[in-house]
């Protein structure tokens, strides 16, 4: 797969400060790449140093081959980018933002896609009207990503996109996201705190911490490689465990064991026939569990 | 395209400041004229030549500023109009700065649009915007000659042509260094306000410096040094050499502003 994004050795100091250290990463195109991390972790200096905002202190980094210090401005002419914090012109209408943002295109603006974006964010014409300044946090954000993606760029940046909407426009969010994934067009660099969003949204996850990338990993990988927790309830006292199930446990009761299963759950279960077994429940594979399980284990090591 | 969108977006930030201060100083050729008028028509120069100090009369450029003339052109050299023209300058210029602060470069800046052009787009404004105000003073103060003063009681339109373009020169370098300011800095409070307090020190310097013959070395690293409004009035020569000068300074703060925005994290 080209890759639509690759940084190599990116590092970046304010002072004495280490933002990032020797950031290794590479996003392949069409992919739907979640970057992940606690908060001063290094993901917004990434996206800054992306957009030739900021500048790296030592490497570089890469956008479709190139370089987005050298070669800026065709750099961002390929990206549409939504800030976590929304900036605005707040005595501007709805429709003069983005009128003045789509003119800083290089591109014309489809117009055809802009009013299905508008009407897919419930952006109505007298929204369109209303200086921003007036408007609720959740319409804001909605017009953020509307500027992001209305010049249908090959690279999408999306720092917190849903930070501050409703259930259905995450909704909507999402059903762009999945739009544009099965184009296969759009690169889409996602950072997010809302774990159960990039699980669903996203093809593979990079996770740093303190300014390097501690994991990266399809979510695929991801769901077969983790230990499932199976719990299995008896109705008279629990068995011993037969041989292909030992390994698996991790807390045997009077009544129940709890396993920790790692590969297909048809092994697991083909294991239990035959034993008197009340119920079993299954927990669901979180990618939450898993990245929480990094920062604390981060945490436990810094401590 | 792009930038004259950068253009238009900046114009219509300042536009309520621009449009103020335009009717303001316009405004004040009008009564300026009206005054000069009535005080000519009462005979009252002579008495306020009279009252008027020595070394106040050095200090705003000699016996000329209690006459006619003096008084009909001081809407161009009163330290107000010099200090409100230069602080509006310094404001917009200082735009770069408010753009980081507010987050705002992380929209356009992240657009294809070069870095050097939001630089260039605030030398415009601020010197176009700037410019365009002292036209307007200009064409306000020929018209309330033409329609209130008596025949032949004006100054020549080319020499106050000249103190407008010495005028412009001074504002713009102070613009240039707010400029040279902002593009190094995050906040605009900060840019402005310290070119700003500058500017009110650096007139009170070169008014001190006027009045007082021991500071009038120090007196000459103020722009307004190089502004002496009523020598040109009267006609004892054209200001080019301190225009010139102030330009040259102007351009080095440009260039300096451009340097900074060039290489800094936004």
């Amino acid at each position: 797969m080209a890759t639509a994004i690759r940084t190599e050795s990116l590092t970046k100091y304010y002072g004495p400060v280490v933002a990032l250290e020797a950031l290794d990463l590479t996003v392949g195109h069409g992919e739907v790449y979640g970057f992940l991390g606690p908060n001063g972790a290094g993901k917004t200096t990434t996206i800054r140093i992306l957009l030739d905002l900021v500048r790296a202190t030592s490497g570089r980094a890469l956008v479709d081959g190139l370089d987005s210090r050298l070669e800026s401005v065709r750099v961002r002419a390929r990206i549409g980018y939504l800030p976590a914090e929304m900036p605005l012109y707040r005595e501007m209408s709805g429709r003069a933002y983005l009128d003045f943002l789509g003119a800083l295109q290089r591109g014309p603006i489809d117009s055809a896609w802009l009013r299905r974006l508008l009407t897919r964010f419930d952006i109505s014409d007298v929204d369109l009207r209303r200086r921003l300044d007036d408007l609720s946090h959740g319409m804001k954000r909605k017009f953020g990503i509307v500027q992001a993606l209305m010049g249908h760029p090959p690279l999408l940046i999306l720092d917190e996109p849903t930070s501050g909407l409703d259930p259905l426009m995450i909704e909507a969010f999402a059903e762009t996201v999945h739009e544009l994934k099965t184009e296969g067009q759009t690169t889409i660099f996602l950072s997010s705190h809302v774990l159960s969003e990039v699980e669903r949204l996203c093809d593979r996850v990079g996770i740093i911490r303190r300014g390097r990338l501690v994991r990266e990993t399809s979510i695929a990988d991801l769901r077969r490689d983790t230990p499932r927790r199976v719990r299995v309830l008896f109705d008279g006292p629990a068995p011993t465990p037969p041989a292909r199930l030992a390994t698996a446990l991790r807390r045997r009761d009077t009544h129940r064991w709890d396993l920790e299963w790692r590969g297909p759950l048809g092994d697991a279960l083909e294991a239990l026939r035959g034993l008197d077994v009340a119920d079993i429940e299954i927990e669901p594979f979180r990618l939450e569990d898993y990245v929480l399980k990094i920062y604390s284990d981060a945490r436990g090591a810094r401590e | 395209m792009i930038f004259l969108t950068l253009v238009r977006r900046s114009l219509a930030r300042h536009r309520a400041l621009v449009a103020g201060l335009a009717v303001l100083l316009s405004g004040f050729q009008f009564l300026l004229v009206t005054i000069a008028v009535n005080l000519q028509r009462d005979g009252l120069y002579s008495q306020l030549a009279a009252l008027m100090p020595p070394f106040i009369q050095e200090a705003m450029g000699g016996a000329f500023s209690a006459t006619f003339g003096g008084t009909i052109a001081l809407g161009f050299f009163h330290p107000v109009v010099m200090l409100s023209l230069s602080c509006a300058a310094i404001y917009m210029a200082s735009e770069p700065a408010g753009e980081v602060e507010d987050g705002l470069v992380d929209l356009v800046v992240a657009r294809p649009v070069p870095r050097h052009l939001m630089v260039t787009r605030s030398v415009v404004v601020y010197s176009s915007v700037t410019a365009f105000i002292v036209v307007l003073m200009f064409l306000a103060n020929r018209s309330a000659l033409r329609w209130l003063a008596p025949a032949g009681a004006e100054v020549p339109a080319a020499r106050l042509w000249w103190v407008a373009l010495n005028l412009l020169a001074v504002v713009w370098c102070f613009g240039a260094a707010a400029l040279a300011l902002g593009a190094r800095m995050r906040r605009r409070a900060a840019a402005a306000g310290a070119v700003a307090l500058a500017a009110v020190f650096l007139y009170l310097l070169q008014f001190a410096a006027a009045a007082w013959a021991p500071l009038r070395p120090i007196g000459r690293i103020s722009p307004f040094h190089y502004y002496e409004a009523l020598r040109t009035l009267l006609g004892l020569g054209t200001p080019s050499k301190d225009i010139a000068l102030l330009l040259s300074v102007t351009m080095a703060f440009l260039g300096a502003a451009y340097a900074s925005y060039m290489h800094r994290d936004l």
